[in-house]
């Protein structure tokens, strides 16, 4: 199993932790590892593609948040996108709610997670795995991923 | 602090469509509350505090309600117009009763 399925893996056992009076921490970890879990399934892929092995981890470390979340993307339609595109859309608009969670989850310790909360996160989290998984290998999906890294679009 | 965006000035049309949702995806939604304030990167966002039933906070139910209730909030609420981002959050009717009082996310 890949990194990033591990850290999903690990996210659902988080916040399926305490029964049913779960504790904030593993709840706000679970929201947190949710997030990283879909940052890694991105990179991994974007990383894959560099010939030079030893070197991946390196080019890994070189994206940053935010300019992963601020990469853009529209559909050639935009009222009717095509499934690569629907689902590449979903995969963007999902990491940048987790992006928000994972920043409510680590920093807001003042507010308090529910675990329906966590589990809607999770949850999209999954589908977007999936979505991800549907159109890795297209061509503006591997686009978007140039862009996630910082390039421009030409 | 950001200067203050449409959404603002606009809280009737916020709290209608709000109001059309809640009625439109009971008994699902119990209730929906928003508030519009700063986010984390002091950009001006309308935070949507959702309750659900019970019933609709279960695994196989929860995403395609959760889609429901913000697919239609989007469908009524042009959050670009209004200059606001938007966070979704829920919490089950028993949560509700159990954390009342504390601060949602």
């Amino acid at each position: 199993m890949a990194f990033a399925d591990d850290l999903l893996a690990d996210a659902f056992h988080l916040a399926g932790r305490g029964g049913k009076k779960p504790k904030q921490s593993s709840l706000r970890r679970a929201v947190s590892t949710a997030y990283y879990a879909l940052f890694h399934l991105l990179i991994d892929d974007f990383v894959a593609n560099w010939e030079l092995e030893h070197q991946r981890v390196r080019l890994g470390r070189m994206f940053e948040h935010r300019k992963m979340r601020e990469a853009t993307f529209k559909a050639v339609n935009k009222s009717a996108p095509t499934p690569i595109e629907s689902d590449l859309l979903k995969v963007i608009g999902t990491f940048v709610r987790l992006q928000d969670d994972r920043y409510a989850a680590d920093y807001d310790i003042a507010k308090v997670w529910s675990r329906s909360d966590v589990m809607t996160s999770l949850a999209l989290a999954e589908q977007a795995f999936k979505s991800w998984r549907n159109i890795r290998k297209d061509k503006i999906a591997q686009d978007h991923l140039l862009s996630m890294f910082g390039a421009r679009r030409s | 602090m950001p200067t203050l965006p449409a959404g603002v000035h606009k809280e009737a049309e916020i709290a209608s469509a709000v109001a059309e949702v809640e009625k439109l995806l009971a008994p699902d939604v119990v209730r929906i509350r928003y508030e519009i304030t700063t986010d984390w990167n002091d950009d001006w966002a309308v935070y949507f505090r959702v309750v659900l039933s019970d019933k609709a906070s279960k695994k196989n139910r929860l995403i395609p309600v959760v889609s429901k209730i913000e697919s239609e909030l989007a469908e009524r609420l042009d959050y670009d117009a209004l200059g606001l981002y938007h966070y979704h959050h829920y919490r089950s009717k028993s949560e509700q009763a159990e954390l009342r009082g504390k601060a949602w996310p």
